[in-house]
């Protein structure tokens, strides 16, 4: 592969195909569907590759967890109300053990709200949208290349974690074109770890509590403990190998701004003025570094595409008061950062200059960032 | 191999109530199987949430208890990563036709090469009682006291949208027949719906008037007739197949056509 415009969106199928996914089902929804479009492009001309158009969200992440067992690595990509559809599958697929992985095109909701604009308003449905008590695992990339390689990162925690993986975007980042290189990027690709259906066994595959043989134990507290704790310790021993980040800009400002995916790359011009800390783990959160770096800072911004949804978070993490700076209605830019940086009297005397805000080629701006 | 082989039978009794007519369709569907050769190596079954799902735990197959409804995503799904497989749903009315309605349509619509019994027991009988979408008009449920209100769905209509499908209507009084149509079913190649009239004599029959699981038997003894051979169209309490023209397996439905019945 040769440097070449590659659009968010597309990074993220290319990014599977790579993880070795054979099977993708889906449903059209603004602006995830270029994924959709491509995922057909590509099994029509690779037959080993399975594609299937649903009649709707709800079909599309119950046939990935049924191609999961069935042997594939399965994905599916979905926005908005979509996400929220998929949210009863999903909890399954925790309760179940299914390795998959969904791609949330993050747009502004709730609702159909503004389909073609971007938000990061689904954290809270990322980490909390099923039915019960589960450990999510998932990533936000924020640059086309990245939206590459966290798509692979994903399929790889998914394998480890046996467990649906979610790997957020928005629509700005899924729609974003920028020149990229993925040809050299290795990065290994842990292979299937569920033995297919039809092995031989007579495993049975209940989102109902059940025994090791089958028989219900729907009203066995202790059983459902032990398996809980099981999955719970499992899950988040192999999130632990996926704890990345960026921590960088200006390391001896002394007040830290916290902001991920596309934000991070909007906030770019704030660069001399503050360090930054970027969650590409977001769940589970990276207390252990988090709390660390913003130990060395007075204060602390969390600049996001929603009403505080990680902000509320990083408070309740480092039980201190955090900085707001909500971008809404889709409105993420950077003019809306500094109007909401002076709302709350931290704009920079010395605003940077409006030349380079997005730094160059495709890959994040150096920084210390850390691959876990 | 024999049919017991292809039961969990250490795991007997099982949760059914006595009286309960799944048991009477898992006899014949391991009867079938033990006659094709169906194993755990190339056969998967798929079940749904109701009474019908456990059907799966209690057969020598792998087996995936989905979610309320969600059984045709995910058997679809198998059968296209894994098309050498036998895909086998076994659900009830509610799962099937209500909160799976949707998914219905369109596995119909797609035709793929899997099969469906359908427990059809006109009732929501796990969770006590409530009319469902195939309890028949008047009758009085927990959830109707003054009568079920809507006219039933028509599985038959549906299925045969697809000119390529199979559908039957059998009930679990009638083994030779309920046998016959699900051989036939599992050797279709396409969609295939065999819709089988099932007692639940606790949590519907008794408060429609039967007074046993028995009574309700002779009902569908009494009640159902053959229907005339090479019927395109099943009248209501009639047992027949009506299939559509079969495609090679996985293959598209015909096109040009919007209506089995044309």
């Amino acid at each position: 592969m040769t440097k070449r415009l590659v659009q968010g969106n597309e990074a993220v199928l290319l990014g599977a195909v790579k993880a070795g996914a054979t099977f993708f089902a889906g449903y059209p929804i603004s602006p995830s569907s270029e994924i959709l479009a491509q995922a057909s492009v590509y099994a029509a001309s690779h037959p080993e590759f399975r594609f299937l158009q649903e009649e709707d969200e709800i079909a599309s992440a119950n046939a990935i967890l049924g191609g999961s067992l069935a042997g594939a690595k399965s994905f599916t990509a979905t926005s908005g109300p979509g996400f929220s559809l998929m949210q009863e599958a999903i909890g399954y697929g925790h309760k179940v053990g299914i390795p998959c992985v969904i791609v949330n095109v993050m747009r502004v909701g709730p609702g159909t709200g503004m389909p073609t604009m971007p938000g990061q308003g689904d954290l809270n449905q990322a980490r909390y949208g099923s039915t019960g008590d589960y450990t999510s695992i998932v990533f936000y990339p924020s640059t086309v290349t990245e939206c590459y390689e966290y798509t692979i990162h994903a399929f790889n925690a998914a394998e480890e974690s046996r467990s649906p993986v979610i790997l957020m975007s928005d629509a700005f980042l899924g729609h974003l074109n920028e020149v990229a290189d993925l040809g050299p990027i290795e990065i290994p690709i842990v292979p299937r770890t569920l033995e297919p259906l039809a092995s031989g066994s007579t495993r049975l595959f209940s989102g109902v509590a059940t025994y090791p043989d089958g028989e219900p134990a729907t009203a066995d507290s202790d059983e459902f403990i032990r398996q809980y704790y099981e999955g719970r310790d499992h899950r988040l021993a192999v999130a632990e190998k996926y704890a990345f980040y960026e921590y960088g800009w200006n390391k001896d400002a002394d007040t830290l701004v916290v902001a991920f995916g596309i934000t991070r790359r909007i906030a770019q011009p704030l660069a001399p003025h503050f360090a930054l800390f970027r969650p590409i783990r977001i769940w589970p959160t990276l207390d252990k570094e988090l709390t660390e770096i913003a130990g060395r800072y007075e204060k602390i911004i969390v600049i996001e595409g929603s009403d505080g949804q990680y902000a509320n978070v990083v408070e309740r993490m480092l039980l201190r008061r955090v900085e707001r700076v909500p971008l809404l209605g889709g409105r993420m830019s950077i003019e809306a950062i500094r109007e909401g940086l002076a709302r709350i009297g931290m704009l920079p005397a010395e605003p940077a200059s409006s030349g380079s805000e997005f730094p160059a080629g495709s890959r994040a701006p150096a920084g210390s960032r850390s691959v876990g | 191999m024999a049919v017991k082989d292809k039961l969990k039978v250490d795991l007997f009794p099982t949760i059914w109530c006595p009286g309960c007519g799944i048991g009477l369709i898992m006899q014949q569907l391991a009867t079938v199987m033990d006659e094709l050769g169906l194993d755990k190596s190339n056969t998967v079954l798929v079940t749904g949430i109701g009474c019908t799902g456990r059907m799966g735990a209690y057969m020598n197959f792998e087996s995936v208890y989905t979610l309320h409804g969600r059984t045709l995503p995910v058997a679809e799904a198998i059968k296209m990563v894994r098309p050498e497989l036998k895909v086998i749903v076994v659900s009830g009315d509610g799962d099937t036709a209500s909160i799976g309605g949707n998914h219905l349509l369109h596995s119909i619509r797609r035709n793929p090469d899997i099969t469906v019994i359908c427990n059809n027991n006109e009732i929501y009988g796990l969770t006590g009682g409530q009319a469902g979408p195939t309890t028949p008009v008047g009758t009085s449920t927990i959830s109707s006291p003054a009568g079920a209100a809507y006219s039933p769905i028509n599985l038959q209509g549906l299925v045969n949208t697809n000119p390529n499908s199979y559908y039957a209507k059998t009930t679990v009084y009638h083994q030779g027949p309920m046998r016959k149509a699900i051989r036939e079913a599992l050797e279709w190649p396409g969609f295939a719906f065999v819709d089988v009239a099932s007692q639940c004599i606790e949590n519907n029959g008794r408060r429609i008037g039967f007074a046993s699981a028995n009574d309700m038997l002779q009902h569908y003894r009494t009640e159902y007739k053959a229907a005339p051979p090479g019927s395109k169209h099943l009248e209501p309490h009639q047992l027949g197949i009506v299939k559509g023209e079969p495609v090679p397996a996985g293959g598209p439905a015909e096109p040009g056509h919007s209506n089995g019945n044309s």
